[in-house]
């Protein structure tokens, strides 16, 4: 399935993740499933929540920002459909970690950021068995 | 009946469903009851040995059950049981500090002495370099690092190096060495100078090239190993580190 995301959009998250460098930034991904389409209509930016020691690389949304992130969804007629964090110096792979703690059918929109300038995203999803991640295509859109 | 509230990743699982009822006199009676419901959804609630994983938290009324009675919590028919995830993640685990100038002591003492047993042709000491190593490998620690934390390091003498790194492999490298060091001093000492002595020189050679270049020859066959997921190797290389080669993350 393709993620579309709009170029504002992508440019906030690529903003987020550099301001937070270099510890990891967060947030929600808001949007419609339709049918084959993933497509990003909006963004929660939040702050991540682990302690400051890990934020390097690390990050945390607790259930209260979850619970943020659903009801500004429904408040505009959408549902969450992912998280974006940023990789300070690292690629934009999910790590091992990552899968430990990934929810299934979310998408995972990772950014690497390298010496703070934000770089590529790519989008994954956890597979089924939780072995391991599927990469999805990001199409980036015009609004 | 009380309700179960969905977040909307797992609503995939319930036929689209936000909210499902249930039965159930506790927590854990509707969630066994749910999760009967919805097989599929189990592997993502709960974790091989059956407990809830650490991300899934359980809201009763807007209070989370770890502060009641966890998942022993009773249920009335009004209540509204809410799944709220938890979302992290992050670059790469970090690796466990090891320190590196306890496997340098080691790679210095297992070269000084195998060249002085050498030089003296006194096999018994090779072997003894060949007992301390495979001591180590068994302690699964480096076998002259004793030294190394008994005098070097306390007297400042020697400074800790403490990177990022798995231990395994050179636990593995050091019981290697300790093979072909056996191997060397049984060929002595049965009478075959030139393979026993070569074999000690390849151990020396091998250390050193460890120790100067910073390559660990020993951990770059495990790596190499674990790619062939060889059962038991089950660590890869640190990230962006040539396999066998020392990292450059410091700890």
């Amino acid at each position: 399935m393709t993620l579309e995301i709009p170029a504002g959009t992508m440019k906030e998250i690529h903003l987020q993740g550099e301001q937070a460098y270099p510890e990891e930034g967060a947030g929600l991904l808001l949007g419609k499933l339709d049918g084959d389409r993933k497509r990003v209509l909006s963004v929660v930016l939040l702050d991540n929540q682990r302690e400051e020691q890990a934020r390097r690389n690390r990050y945390l949304l607790g259930p209260g920002d979850y619970l943020l992130g659903e009801e500004e969804a429904s408040r505009l007629g959408l549902e969450v459909l992912g998280v974006f964090h940023s990789h300070p110096d690292h690629p934009n792979l999910p790590s091992d970690f990552d899968r430990d703690w990934a929810w299934p059918v979310f998408t995972y929109l990772i950014t690497s950021v390298w010496s703070g300038k934000a770089g590529e995203s790519r989008a994954w999803r956890l597979v089924e068995d939780r072995s391991g991640f599927a990469e999805e295509p990001v199409a980036i859109v015009d609004p | 009946m009380p309700k179960i509230r969905i977040p909307s990743p797992l609503r995939t699982y319930t036929d689209g469903q936000a909210e499902v009822e249930v039965h159930g006199g506790t927590v854990a009676e509707a969630l066994e009851g749910f999760m009967s419901q919805f097989p599929a959804l189990r592997q993502h609630m709960f974790n091989g040995q059956g407990d809830l994983r650490p991300f899934v938290n359980l809201f009763l009324n807007n209070e989370d059950i770890r502060h009641l009675e966890g998942l022993d919590t009773s249920l009335q028919d009004n209540d509204r049981l809410m799944i709220v995830p938890s979302i992290a993640g992050g670059r790469g685990k970090d690796l466990p500090a090891v320190d590196h100038s306890a496997l340098r002591t080691n790679q210095a003492f297992i070269i000084g002495l195998s060249i002085l047993a050498f030089v003296f042709d006194a096999p018994w000491l090779a072997g003894l370099v060949a007992v301390a190593m495979a001591i180590g490998t068994i302690l699964g620690v480096p076998g002259f690092g004793f030294i190394y934390k008994g005098l070097l390091k306390p007297r400042g003498w020697v400074r800790p190096e403490i990177l990022h790194d798995n231990p395994e492999p050179h636990r593995f490298a050091q019981g290697l060495g300790a093979v072909f060091l056996v191997a060397g001093v049984l060929a002595l000492f049965a009478g075959f100078p030139l393979l026993g002595w070569s074999l000690v020189w390849l151990v020396i050679a091998l250390a050193a090239l460890n120790l100067f270049v910073g390559f660990c020859a020993g951990c770059a066959v495990y790596y190499w190993l674990n790619r062939l997921r060889v059962p038991g190797f089950v660590k890869s290389p640190p990230d962006q580190t040539f396999p066998g080669m020392r990292p450059k993350a410091k700890a």
